[in-house]
């Protein structure tokens, strides 16, 4: 299916007809929808103009978000440049107003400028307006009056104001996210609600159609078109929401979720079921040498799957420098021309050629459709390494892996190490074409104990887009000292949180009993800037305020090895609701007690090359062939349609009663 | 033999608890100048004290941060202090640690089975370290001891305890020492997760190995070294700059660049010998400053550790201005910085013109505001923060509007932060139009940024450059506009213009006005595309008369026609 940029919702469905064609289907219940048109539109896709998007901001502040934090990306390059504003200065506009950091009003709207501004914006054909004034966390009574004066004027274009859809303090962050979702309305909000109503025109029932979010939940397509920035990650999300019920279904306790597949490998951690989410991210960043430069995109100020991504896939090249060392990435072959042996025309050499090379990989893929080269691996190899670095084709090749694999450690210990956690108490969820191959490899680095193949890896990722809830964030900012936090208030606040949440999600149509809610407090010492979340307790009582001080002081000391005696301020209250959606069960068969080795399931035999014993003689088997109860030593190598698992000596591999395979040390 | 697989990794991971260790630090931090604005940087150095890995962090603090180890390291062999293992130790003493007073230096060993095997430092920028001013960094001080406290190379923390007698010490002699306390508590909590990363690398992969990887770790980064630098041609060329407003006069900075096979000399003879005023630089500085400069025209993403080092000597004299001796005053040596690197930069134009940008603004805009609270409550307070300026066009690009260039990266604060945690009330923040520099590439707009005092009294230092000489422009490019700082005075409306390094008492309701400079320009203005003058019309920062003056651009409407 060709994708259609210019109005997306043909290709989708078109898509959406031809797998009714097939599998003659009378009534849909839901759609659950992912989608990079956010991000491409970002990324500057061809038929995907941004639209005229304006500012209105506080007076004297004109220039805030094209200045954004002074700071430039790169340190050293003198040939920097900064992202281009997504709104041009002529369209940022400024009016007299002020409410002070407490809230007070310390200078008027004027509501004649603003008129003038917006009959300005109707001449132009704007067709979003974001609204952005400062302090309007703390009281949003002027962003409100503009809102709705703007919206009277302007009764075609979308108006965002900033205490909808960010309500916090420092305002560049809060611009930028508001901006971003101004920029988004008119693609995104638009074309969701365009497809929901093709699809209810198909008579097929009325199909509830679900938005895929960067945190991994979702929402209806109504409530997702009210922030679309907050969709914009959407498709990696999937993949770790699948890994989260594999990880759940399975009682995994500390689970990393590892993608691995052309260009990159994606890792994020997932505890007791569930993803860990970041509180800010980046799109449309600058990519130098493959590698994203953090300060280069626009920040969007919301909840988001915390992925750590590195370029190391199959398609990554491996290079000699000027130092004539082996270095591997960040450049990739892509799909197209692809790896060396692919015969596509690639001529340098990719970590997919160093598998073929090193007996990890067959010669076929996707069943038979890619033949694989091993001259061509050879040759790509030869010319652009060994030559120029004096390595050996097996230490070219095992190099090459060697250097992938720690770049992808990399990616696991920001994803753990940095938030405190020690990775060897982690299974590895491995997926993606190339994520099992690595996988053991990866585990052996790092101390990982655990691997866990789940079926068919290679589209792995879309199976999460069956398995999300619904997930709204609410917070409320109460910036008040510990001290001086009435508890009774607070309860009130939560509850307030809580019942609008319930709220949205009954209009979701989630009945009582699978919602969910979570209570968290993000809290610092009063002179930090950088919260830590403790979870908060329900009801909050009289007790609440000391068990919050407690809870931080531990969590202060666990994350900085110290604790001061100063007063902690409480910044957000926040809800985090789920809406539980029944989902599709995976079968399970029921194992008796002992696994035996699958007898005469080897496919062949052929040689492997594994670090601490050298080339080895492996046996191979089909993964269909393989049935829950079996089990293979390493060294194996097991192959199926979209991906293959390698299991080094010392590990023993087991297929579990859901078919998953489960690899560990012996 | 270390593999050069294991060294590859083991760099990676170094640079990597380097840039833990910068995350810890700011998130634990006290003052809007860390938290907020990251004026700290990280690094790693081997059991001699050589740099191994750096965080990209402030180039200041980095280039000077290797120089700055050795000399606390040896200082303390000489006064025969002892280091164990959960020690850290730190410094201000700017003829040791390398730059002004406010940036304090910790230095921690890393043990590993009682072996010493490495050293992590940070360096941060605090707010105040006592002195005649708030902030500390003042325009008239004539020597060090009238820039705030100095402490040689002191433990602060023995065997994992921390010195209760000598926070007290510092504390008692700084303003905001709550504040301060914060911060040195975040120093420590980083230094202690960067030897945190190393003891986990010896213990992956042995002692013996991890020495030689440090080793081969630090001839990598001289073979690329030189493998760049063998990609310029060889050159020697001299240039001259200048810092104004210093006891009634100008300093010269004079540099000559020789360029030659795979290794690079800087020599600052000819320079003006250290004044009785604040801009004296110490080694460390001017070692950083000229470096960075010859790091951005060879390779940016070169590693930088001491294998750099090995290939770029820079000679100095001593007692100058670009290497001045005790008792020299140094706070305001972070303009020296830059305006290193604009001479080193005008210099190398004169070789490789392709590769140099014309002049950004050549300051940080320093501006400290505080004093003591009206209300006799005892406390004290500082603010500070630097501010964002143009930087000079390129071949084949503008240059950037509101940006920090060369030797700071610091943050803005944010306004709401400001706001909500000092008297002080921010009145506009916004591009300056006009500033920048025409060209075929024209130089990045500076900045417009105010504040109003909202007590009754404060001490406002400003510590700037080029308010007269302004930024230059390269290949027929025009010079940016000078910087401009002023109050406004509440009572009496009378603006009062200050000169680019000044000290003044603020009352309630004035308002601090800062305009940064813009970058200078780079190739002809007329040849610049006519469509690139109209968008900037369009955009306000540029008027129609200076499009018609400069460029030879006539604009009508919205369409802009070239005058044949």
């Amino acid at each position: 299916m060709l994708s259609t940029p210019t109005d997306p919702s043909i290709g989708v469905l078109e898509g959406i007809k031809e797998v009714i064609n097939e599998s003659g289907a009378k009534v849909i219940d839901v759609i659950v929808h992912a989608t990079t048109l956010g991000t491409n539109a970002f990324l500057g896709q061809a038929g995907l103009e941004l639209p005229k998007v304006a500012l209105i901001t506080t007076e004297g502040f004109r220039d805030v978000l094209e200045i954004g934090r002074q700071r430039r990306a790169e340190l050293y390059n003198p040939f920097i440049t900064k992202p281009k504003p997504l709104i041009p200065r002529r369209l940022r506009f400024t009016v007299a107003e002020r409410i002070s950091h407490e809230g007070k009003e310390l200078k008027p709207l004027s509501k004649d400028e603003l008129k003038k501004i917006a009959e300005t914006l109707r001449d132009e054909g704007v067709k979003s307006v974001a609204i952005v004034f400062l302090h309007s966390y703390v009281n949003p009574e002027h962003e409100r009056m503009a809102e709705e004066l703007v919206g009277e004027e302007l009764p075609n274009a979308y108006v965002v104001p900033s205490y909808k859809v960010d309500p916090e303090y420092r305002e560049f962050e809060r611009v930028s996210t508001t901006v971003v979702n101004a920029v988004l309305m008119p693609l995104l909000s638009k074309y969701f609600s365009k497809l929901n109503s093709l699809l209810k025109n198909l008579r097929l029932g009325r199909p509830e159609l679900l938005i895929m979010k960067s945190d991994g939940g979702f929402s209806t397509s109504t409530e997702a078109g009210k922030v679309p920035a907050a969709t914009i990650e959407s498709g990696p999300a999937a993949g770790v929401i699948a890994a989260s019920r594999v990880a759940k279904e399975l009682g995994i306790m500390r689970a990393l979720s590892f993608d691995m597949g052309g260009t990159t490998a994606k890792v994020s951690t997932i505890l007791e079921g569930r993803p860990e989410v970041t509180k800010e991210f980046e799109v449309g960043g600058k990519v130098h040498k493959g590698r994203l430069i953090r300060g280069s995109g626009y920040v969007i100020r919301y909840p988001h799957i915390d992925l750590v991504e590195v370029s190391a896939g199959g398609g990554t090249i491996a290079w000699v420098d000027e130092a004539g060392h082996l270095r591997v990435g960040p450049y990739s072959a892509g799909s197209e021309p692809g790896p060396a042996s692919y015969g596509r025309g690639g001529k340098d050499p990719t970590v997919t050629d160093a598998n073929l090379l090193l007996g990890r990989l067959g010669d076929s893929l996707a069943g038979g459709e890619i033949v694989l080269s091993k001259d061509l691996a050879v040759q790509a190899f030869r010319k652009k390494v060994c030559s120029s670095s004096g390595l050996s084709l097996e230490e070219a090749s095992y190099g090459t892996l060697t250097l992938a694999n720690a770049e992808m450690a990399r990616a696991i210990r920001i994803a753990t190490v940095e938030k405190g956690y020690d990775p060897r108490d982690f299974a590895l969820i491995a997926f993606g074409g190339a994520g099992p191959m690595h996988a053991c490899d990866l585990a052996a680095e790092l101390g990982l104990k655990k691997v866990i193949i789940p079926l068919a890896p290679g589209v792995f990722s879309a199976l999460g887009l069956l398995l999300a809830d619904y997930r709204h964030e609410f917070k409320a900012s109460v910036l008040k000292p510990l001290s001086k936090v009435v508890p009774e208030d607070l309860e009130g606040i939560f509850k307030s949180m809580e019942s609008k949440a319930r709220r949205v999600l009954r209009d979701e149509g989630v009945p009582d009993e699978r919602i969910f809610m979570l209570r968290y407090a993000d809290m610092r010492y009063v002179k930090q800037s950088h919260e830590l979340v403790v979870e908060a307790p329900k009801p909050f009582g009289e007790e609440g305020i000391n068990y919050l001080r407690e809870a931080f002081t531990r969590k202060h000391e666990e994350v900085y090895g110290y604790f001061m005696s100063d007063e902690a301020i409480l910044v957000n209250a926040r809800v985090s609701a789920f809406g539980e959606v029944i989902k599709p069960s995976f079968r399970k068969e029921v194992l008796k007690e002992s696994f035996k080795s699958p007898p005469d399931l080897i496919k062949a035999f052929r040689r492997t090359y594994f670090r601490d014993s050298g080339w080895v003689r492996t046996a191979v088997y089909c993964r269909s062939s393989l049935r829950p109860g079996h089990e293979v030593e390493g060294p194996a190598v097991i192959e199926e349609y979209d991906s293959t698992t390698v299991v080094p000596p010392g590990w023993v591999l087991r297929v579990d009663g859901f078919s998953n395979l489960i690899i560990e040390r012996i | 033999m270390v593999d050069k697989v294991t060294s590859e990794v083991i760099r990676r991971g170094l640079e990597y608890a380097a840039e833990e260790m910068g995350i810890k630090l700011r998130n634990a931090a006290y003052s809007p100048n860390i938290k907020e604005r990251m004026d700290h940087s990280c690094a790693i150095f081997d059991s001699s004290g050589s740099n191994l890995a750096q965080a990209e962090h402030i180039p200041l603090h980095l280039g000077s941060m290797g120089w700055g180890v050795k000399k606390t390291l040896n200082y303390l062999v000489k006064e025969s202090i002892k280091l164990s293992e959960d020690d850290v130790v730190i410094v201000n003493y700017p003829y040791i640690s390398g730059t002004h007073l406010n940036d304090v230096l910790t230095v921690a060993p890393v043990y590993f089975r009682n072996k010493l095997i490495a050293y992590t430092a940070s360096k941060a920028h605090y707010v105040d370290v006592g002195g005649k001013v708030p902030g500390s960094i003042s325009g008239d001080a004539t020597e060090l001891h009238e820039e705030g406290l100095v402490i040689p190379p002191t433990k602060v923390v023995e065997a994992g305890s921390l010195r209760k007698e000598v926070l007290d010490l510092i504390l008692r002699n700084v303003r905001s020492p709550e504040v301060i306390k914060g911060d040195l508590m975040a120093q420590v909590a980083a230094c202690d997760v960067g030897s945190k990363r190393v003891k986990e690398l010896a213990i992956k992969y042995g002692v013996a190995v991890l020495e030689e990887a440090f080793k081969e770790i630090i001839d990598y980064s001289e073979a690329l070294t030189k493998a760049s630098l063998l990609n310029l041609p060889d050159f020697s060329v001299e240039a001259e700059d200048y810092l104004e407003d210093i006891a009634g006069g100008e300093a010269v900075i004079h540099v000559k660049v020789i360029k030659a096979n795979d290794s690079v000399r800087i020599d600052f003879t000819g320079s003006s010998p250290q004044v009785p005023a604040p801009v004296n630089a110490p080694y460390g500085v001017t070692l950083a400053s000229s470096t960075f400069a010859i790091k951005a025209v060879t390779d940016p993403q070169l590693p930088v550790n001491e294998g750099f080092y090995r290939r770029v000597s820079v000679e100095a004299p001593e007692g100058s201005i670009v290497n001045a001796t005790y008792p020299a005053p140094v706070g305001a040596s972070i303009e020296t910085a830059q305006r290193i690197v604009d001479t080193v930069y005008l210099a190398l134009s004169k070789a490789i013109p392709e590769k140099v940008p014309a002049a950004s603004c050549g300051s940080m805009n320093n501006v400290l505001i505080g004093g003591g609270n009206s209300d006799g409550g005892g406390s004290t307070w500082a603010f500070y923060e630097t501010i964002a300026c143009g930087y000079g066009g390129r071949k084949g690009l503008d240059g950037v509007d509101a940006i920090h260039c060369n030797m700071t990266n610091t943050m803005n604060t944010p306004i709401e932060v400001i706001e909500a945690e000092l008297p002080l009330q921010v009145i506009r923040y916004e591009l300056r139009p006009s500033s920048g520099g025409a060209g075929e590439w024209r130089g990045g707009m500076g900045v417009i940024r105010s504040f109003k005092l909202l007590t009754n009294k404060a001490k406002l230092t400003v510590i700037g450059e080029r308010v007269k000489r302004r930024p230059w422009g390269l290949e027929g490019g025009l010079p940016g506009m000078p910087a401009k700082y002023y109050v406004v005075k509440a009572l009496t409306n009378e603006v009062i213009q200050l000169g680019s390094k000044a000290t003044v008492t603020l009352e309630e309701g004035d308002e601090v006005v800062i305009e940064t400079a813009g970058g200078g320009g780079y190739g002809d203005p007329f040849r610049r595309d006519t469509e690139r003058v109209l968008q900037d019309y369009l955009d306000g920062l540029i008027t129609a008369e200076e499009a018609m003056k400069y460029y030879g651009v006539v604009i009508k409407g919205n369409e802009a026609f070239r005058r044949t």
